[in-house]
């Protein structure tokens, strides 16, 4: 009984934000005191696949600075892990990696805005790309450190006394091995940069409208029922991983990477 | 291979670069800016902004406020989360309920917060309900529950974005450190379960995670969205408090902005010194190297 | 000769491991190193195979010295302690891995996998993964793995340490006849006495980075130091006992 009882407000507090959501975005009109909003129809949505609506170019638009961030971040981290991953100050450099993250990088973009301007990097496309990858970097380089294990080096090692090249080991492999959290380092960073707001805001001036800009947006003029849109179209991308990519899991986020 | 040796170094040397120069660049010209060294207004070396910054009572209530928040919202999720984890041990191992906790995960701040928002202000979801059924005769007798003085909706879009986090990281540890053997080896050595749970998975909880919960808080604290969205001006947390001053119309509030960036930053680190004992052994070894 | 080593000496952090250690190996000759943990005996094989480099001395292959010599070039394959298996590939693919990595044509490879397949009697696992084996046939696949490509030295670290004792017996019976057959030249490191003096034509033994070469298994045997005595006196101690 009282399992059924934490199951139901579980799956209530869990599932309740998407409900309300779709709610408001078939939405029209919600006076206070009606519950329900006066009118269901599709009016937004299909607002949202004319050619020149606003969201969806900043779906575009969050979809592309996403990719190359994460594509990038991921890259990096996986070429810097290796080279730290022999050192003997190999936790010291995770724990500096941390460093972004507990000065917050909406601080850091307070800070970063001045050179941002001086090297004409502000309001633009690359400049947004490269401040994500600034906190993005980091966080992909802690979750790559755990795959240089010395086992990996013991098959490495391994399969260079059967004879492979540097090139064959690793296309045979280290890459088939890594593939896995390499994904979930890319899925990863892919979120961070997907769902910042601050960052993006300050960097890009407001600019560089991403999704997450949209919905505050939205919310400032006070139209819930495109913020809603919005917020779901933020939702769709992991939650489409999260049921149909039984590989991928958050198993190694921020909290136990280390 | 000596030249292996040279490049690794090398790529090395660019990594800390990439970790550390953007930190320390920020850092700097933040640090010459408060002191009056550089900017729009500088007028040379000036102790006015820090005296300013220092002695301004409401930048020191945004960081309390902000480690308050923190604080609550980790605790709180803390339990939820170990509540979670002992009661529902064995539905871990279902499918619907792994898929289940990983939602809340797929959600960005802003939009927990616009959720938070549209459910609990007073004329939220909840708020619109309470009427239907006669629990509040007009929208103003709703409690005030977002953009509220005491941060209920910030704390309340805290948690419900950490604890799946912390459900999820707990159950690692219960199933690393075997737990639930320890918790039989306890309870066949005569300890009661509540014994059991004060004296062994409790402390070995404890041991394992408080790092995280520390690196935790100071992720809430550094909230920006949420607060922007479900905080009022006063008390503020601090990074919109930040943000709000470095953008500001009038020049004269930069460097104070920047100072209290510093001395926001300088709270952390604190932070983390203070509490993690690796941290100071690691800062201790780096000066002997 | 096959392999021979000269005067190899290596520390680490000024603690010496290996002290001028010299080693002859015949063709088609085994030879088992003694050695306890720390003895310095992973070392010296690390060193043999190219994983580490020594602070001085040579190793020869036929007469060539093959200090400079990149890891995959020299024909010598080192066995760890573990199988190590590739997770990823399946029995086929990890026993082939040498060969594609030479570019042998796929029709070879194939003909010769089956052959040695046969062999170590897991015909019928070709398709499987690692975690799909028990321990000891993970071990045969990686015995597999290394002697299909005929190294000129195999290298074997304790392979058969982490086996039940059925197991065991049955592995090291199996490395007798494939060693012979297909005529590979070897040095195996073990801890156990009884698979040293039944495994090697020649023993040697490692002690704080000193190795002694015996010249045969009776020199060995008759040794006071070499531990055989010890295990002869508990053996009669008992039989008085009764």
């Amino acid at each position: 009984m009282l399992k059924r009882t934490i199951h139901l407000v579980l799956i209530t507090l869990i599932l309740l934000p998407i409900l309300v959501l779709m709610m408001l975005s078939f939405g029209e009109q919600w006076i206070f005191p009606d519950v329900f909003p006066q009118n269901f129809n599709t009016k937004t949505w299909l607002k949202l696949f004319s050619s020149d609506s606003e969201i969806s170019k900043s779906l575009g638009l969050s979809v592309l600075i996403s990719l190359s961030v994460a594509f990038l971040s991921t890259l990096m981290a996986f070429v810097f892990s290796k080279v730290i991953s022999t050192s003997k100050y190999k936790n010291q450099y995770i724990k500096l990696a941390y460093l972004p993250y507990i000065l917050s990088p909406v601080v850091l973009g307070v800070l970063w805005h001045y050179f941002a301007v001086v090297l004409k990097l502000n309001a633009s496309f690359f400049g947004v790309v490269l401040a994500q990858f600034l906190i993005c970097f980091p966080f992909g380089f802690i979750i790559l450190s755990s795959f240089w294990s010395r086992h990996i080096y013991d098959i490495q090692n391994l399969s260079f006394t059967l004879g492979a090249s540097t090139y064959f080991s690793f296309k045979r492999i280290i890459f088939p091995l890594a593939k896995p959290i390499l994904g979930l380092c890319f899925f990863q960073c892919f979120l961070i940069s997907w769902f910042d707001y601050g960052l993006t805001q300050l960097i890009g001036g407001g600019q560089i409208k991403t999704l997450t800009l949209s919905v505050f947006n939205f919310i400032k003029e006070a139209n819930i029922f495109l913020a809603a849109i919005a917020s779901l179209l933020l939702l769709f991308p992991p939650l489409l991983l999260l049921f149909f990519n039984k590989k991928i899991k958050f198993k190694r986020s921020l909290i136990n990477t280390h | 291979m000596n030249l292996k040796f040279t490049y690794t170094k090398l790529l090395r040397v660019i990594f800390l670069m990439l970790i550390l120069l953007p930190t320390l660049a920020g850092f700097t010209y933040a640090l010459l800016y408060s002191f009056g060294l550089t900017g729009l207004l500088s007028e040379g070396f000036t102790l006015k902004h820090w005296t300013e910054t220092l002695s301004d009572f409401y930048a020191w209530k945004s960081i309390g406020f902000s480690l308050m928040i923190a604080m609550i919202s980790v605790f709180i999720s803390f339990w939820i989360s170990l509540f979670l984890v002992l009661k529902l041990t064995k539905d871990f191992q279902k499918k619907w309920f792994h898929r289940l906790i990983f939602v809340p995960l797929c959600f960005p701040a802003t939009v927990m917060a616009l959720y938070v928002l549209q459910t609990f202000s007073k004329s939220g979801f909840f708020s619109r309900i309470s009427y239907q059924l006669g629990f509040i005769d007009q929208i103003e007798s709703f409690p005030e529950l977002t953009n509220d003085a005491y941060g209920i909706g910030i704390m309340l879009t805290s948690v419900l974005m950490v604890f799946p986090f912390f459900t999820i990281y707990i159950k690692n540890i219960f199933d690393a450190e075997k737990l639930n053997e320890y918790q039989q080896l306890s309870q066949s050595l005569g300890a009661s379960s509540l014994q059991t749970f004060w004296k062994i998975s409790l402390p070995i909880l404890w041991r394992k995670s408080k790092l995280t919960l520390m690196l935790y808080i100071i992720f809430v604290m550094g909230s920006y969205e949420v607060p922007l969205l479900l905080g009022r001006q006063n008390p503020q947390m601090i990074t919109p408090r930040i943000v709000d001053k470095a953008q500001r119309f009038n020049l004269q509030d930069i460097p104070q902005a920047y100072a209290m960036a510093l001395m926001y930053l300088g709270v952390v680190l604190i932070l983390i010194l203070v509490t993690s004992a690796s941290f100071v052994q690691f800062f201790k070894r780096k000066s002997d190297a | 000769m096959r392999l021979e080593l000269k005067n190899i000496s290596k520390s680490f952090q000024q603690k010496p491991v290996l002290s001028s250690v010299n080693l002859q190996l015949n063709e088609n000759q085994v030879i088992s190193v003694l050695g306890k943990s720390g003895s310095g005996k992973t070392s010296l094989l690390k060193i043999i195979a190219g994983l580490e480099k020594p602070d001085s001395g040579d190793v020869f292959l036929n007469q060539k010295s093959i200090l400079n010599k990149k890891v995959n070039q020299r024909q010598i394959v080192y066995l760890f302690q573990e199988a190590l298996l590739f997770p990823h590939l399946n029995v086929f693919d990890n026993i082939a891995f040498g060969l594609q990595a030479q570019k042998v044509e796929a029709t070879e490879i194939e003909s010769r996998v089956k052959a040695i397949l046969k062999e170590i009697a897991l015909s019928d696992h070709s398709s499987k993964f690692p975690l799909q084996l028990s321990g000891g046939e993970k071990q045969r696949v990686a015995f597999a793995r290394a002697i299909i490509i005929e190294p000129q030295v195999l290298l074997l670290d304790e392979p058969f340490g982490a086996l039940d004792v059925e197991t065991r017996e049955n592995m090291q019976k199996l490395f007798l006849k494939l060693i012979k057959q297909y005529g590979i030249s070897a040095l195996f490191v073990t801890h156990d006495l009884k698979e040293a003096l039944m495994i090697g034509d020649q023993i040697a033994k490692i002690d704080h980075g000193h190795l002694r070469t015996y010249q045969n298994k009776k020199d060995f045997i008759q040794d006071e130091k070499s531990g055989v005595k010890e295990e002869i006196d508990f053996w009669t101690k008992i039989q008085e006992f009764e």
